[in-house]
């Protein structure tokens, strides 16, 4: 079994797939994996598969950047709380403006890769 | 919970805050000259040498100056080795945390003097770099990996507040309005200018005129950061640093008649991730560090007469005077709106400014929150005291609210 690392998240991201760790104690979910449960502290867990769509949390609209992501503002950002049930921050794709996007917009993962790195994007759907 | 020993400030001192008078100096001048104000605070027979241990917050020197181990630099040329200096890296709320520390300390037996300062010099870097730098006291892989800023974070919040309570940007504003104003009371703030100074001097260089500060606050000479998070929304990048003097209650009285009690403290953690959280409408750390200090003072949200909150944003301001119980949630901006916060307000809050007019060199600000309610309840606070002040609270938030520190004194 893969360990419960942030590299293996990010490997699972380059197959697509949102992975995160269920608690065998206390059943909690959590997204990224963790290696001890957040909620209880047990060391007893196991991957678990989440699907892909999700609501917009909250969300903010970047005009002043990270230096990574110069040249690419306004860009929007969001905290999304999967269907199902942990929730992720992740970049609004296309999205450029605050008036195209609310509190409730419901999304869809994507998975973007910028040179060996993948990320965990969302598009509204 | 309660203290063995009781502690009490006996001395306060900061420099003022600012993004360039403090150019060609670097953190160990500026904790010198901190220092050095505080010792010349105490009413008596004070030397800095009776100092017997230090607690030093710092967030990152080592981004900003290339330069680590800060509390061992500041004991060496405050001429107090080989006396135990510690540093303390809590993000924004370093030195209120070191501060709490400090207390302990003395409340433990272990030291009778003890002196707590906090310094940050970030205008080393560019405006893109202290954005990045800032943005290491969030999660680097899930967060800042995402594409969230610092400011990005709070604007999340302040998103997620709107739509929860039907809160709003002018609210906010109320926030920024009442802050600029009391920072131009204060000596020792960055900003010296109310929003109106502000508005015409910005507004000449522009050939533009304003009728009033929304006016002003709403056009494109206060751009917006992240929405909803306009400039004026934000705390400025400022270099500086502030120090206070902690004693035992019995030693004390040796050094002034007139201590400032330290009340009740608490300290809690969050989630670092704010996606982590139930709830993204409330510091739940706040509420908890708050609910042991006030159990420990005996007090309530009620007894307290002046207040120097973590409004790193103007909607940090909005939640804090919620969750320290000032106001109901969801009523905090309404409260700016009408005035309840301001300096002749029920519940004057940040009254030197607060970070958004006084600045926020991050890891001094615990400590300087201090210095302002040393002051305010002495009544030495100048053109922005507070009338009747008897007692004080000090809360400090580290990052977006994954540490909070809170500390309240009484006359």
């Amino acid at each position: 079994m893969a360990e419960f690392t942030s590299k293996s998240f990010s490997d699972y991201l380059r197959e697509k797939r949102i992975r995160g760790t269920e608690c065998r104690d206390c059943g909690a979910v959590h997204l990224p994996p963790r290696p001890l449960c957040p909620n209880c502290s047990s060391r007893e867990l196991d991957w678990v598969d989440l699907g892909s769509e999700g609501v917009i949390k909250s969300f903010t609209v970047i005009y002043v950047p990270l230096t990574r992501m110069q040249g690419r503002s306004p860009y929007t950002v969001g905290v999304v709380r999967l269907d199902d049930g942990p929730s992720i921050s992740g970049l609004i794709l296309d999205v450029g403006s605050e008036d195209e996007v609310t509190v409730g917009s419901r999304v869809k993962a994507e998975f973007i890769s910028e040179g060996d790195r993948v990320s965990l994007c969302f598009r509204l759907i | 919970m309660g203290l063995s020993r009781r502690v009490a400030m006996i001395g306060a001192g900061m420099t003022r805050f600012h993004h360039r008078i403090h150019a060609d100096k670097t953190s160990r001048e500026l904790l010198v000259e901190a220092a050095v104000e505080a010792e010349g605070s105490v009413d008596r027979d004070f030397r800095i040498r009776d100092v017997e241990a230090l607690f030093i917050g710092n967030f990152s020197s080592d981004a900003f100056e290339k330069q680590a181990h800060t509390a061992s630099l500041a004991v060496d040329w405050l001429g107090l080795a080989p006396r135990p200096s510690t540093r303390v890296e809590d993000a924004c709320a370093s030195s209120g945390v070191a501060l709490n520390m400090g207390a302990m300390a003395i409340a433990s037996g272990a030291y009778n003097v003890v002196l707590v300062a906090g310094v940050e010099k970030m205008r080393t870097l560019s405006t893109e770099e202290v954005t990045d730098t800032l943005a290491m006291a969030a999660d680097a892989i899930y967060e800042v990996g995402a594409g969230f800023t610092f400011p990005g974070l709070y604007a999340a919040i302040a998103n997620a507040h709107f739509s929860r309570h039907g809160s709003s940007w002018e609210e906010l504003a109320a926030v920024s309005i009442k802050n600029h104003g009391n920072g131009k009371l204060n000596p020792k703030a960055h900003f010296q200018q109310d929003i109106m100074e502000t508005a015409r001097s910005l507004g000449e260089r522009k050939g533009m005129t304003f009728r009033d500060e929304l006016e002003f606050l709403r056009s494109q000479l206060n751009p917006v950061i992240a929405y909803p998070l306009r400039l004026f929304d934000c705390c400025p990048i400022s270099d500086g640093a502030a120090a206070v003097i902690l004693a035992s209650e019995e030693v004390a009285r040796r050094y002034t008649d007139t201590p400032v009690h330290l009340r009740g403290f608490g300290q809690a953690s969050d989630s670092m991730a704010l996606h982590d959280r139930e709830d993204l409408t409330s510091l739940r750390a706040t509420t908890l560090a708050a609910s042991q200090a006030y159990r420990m003072a005996g007090l309530n949200a009620e007894d307290i007469d002046v207040a120097d909150v973590h409004d790193c944003f103007t909607i940090a301001e909005v939640l804090a005077t919620e969750d320290l119980g000032f106001f109901p949630k969801g009523e905090g901006g309404k409260a700016a709106v009408e005035g309840r916060t301001s300096l002749k307000g029920d519940k004057p809050v940040n009254p030197d400014g607060g970070l958004k007019a006084k600045g926020h060199p991050v890891g001094a600000t615990g400590a300087a929150m201090a210095y302002e309610i040393f002051n305010q309840l002495r009544g030495e606070a100048g053109e922005h005291q507070v009338a009747d002040a008897e007692v004080g609270l000090v809360h400090n938030v580290g990052a977006s609210g994954a540490t909070v520190a809170v500390q309240i004194f009484g006359r």
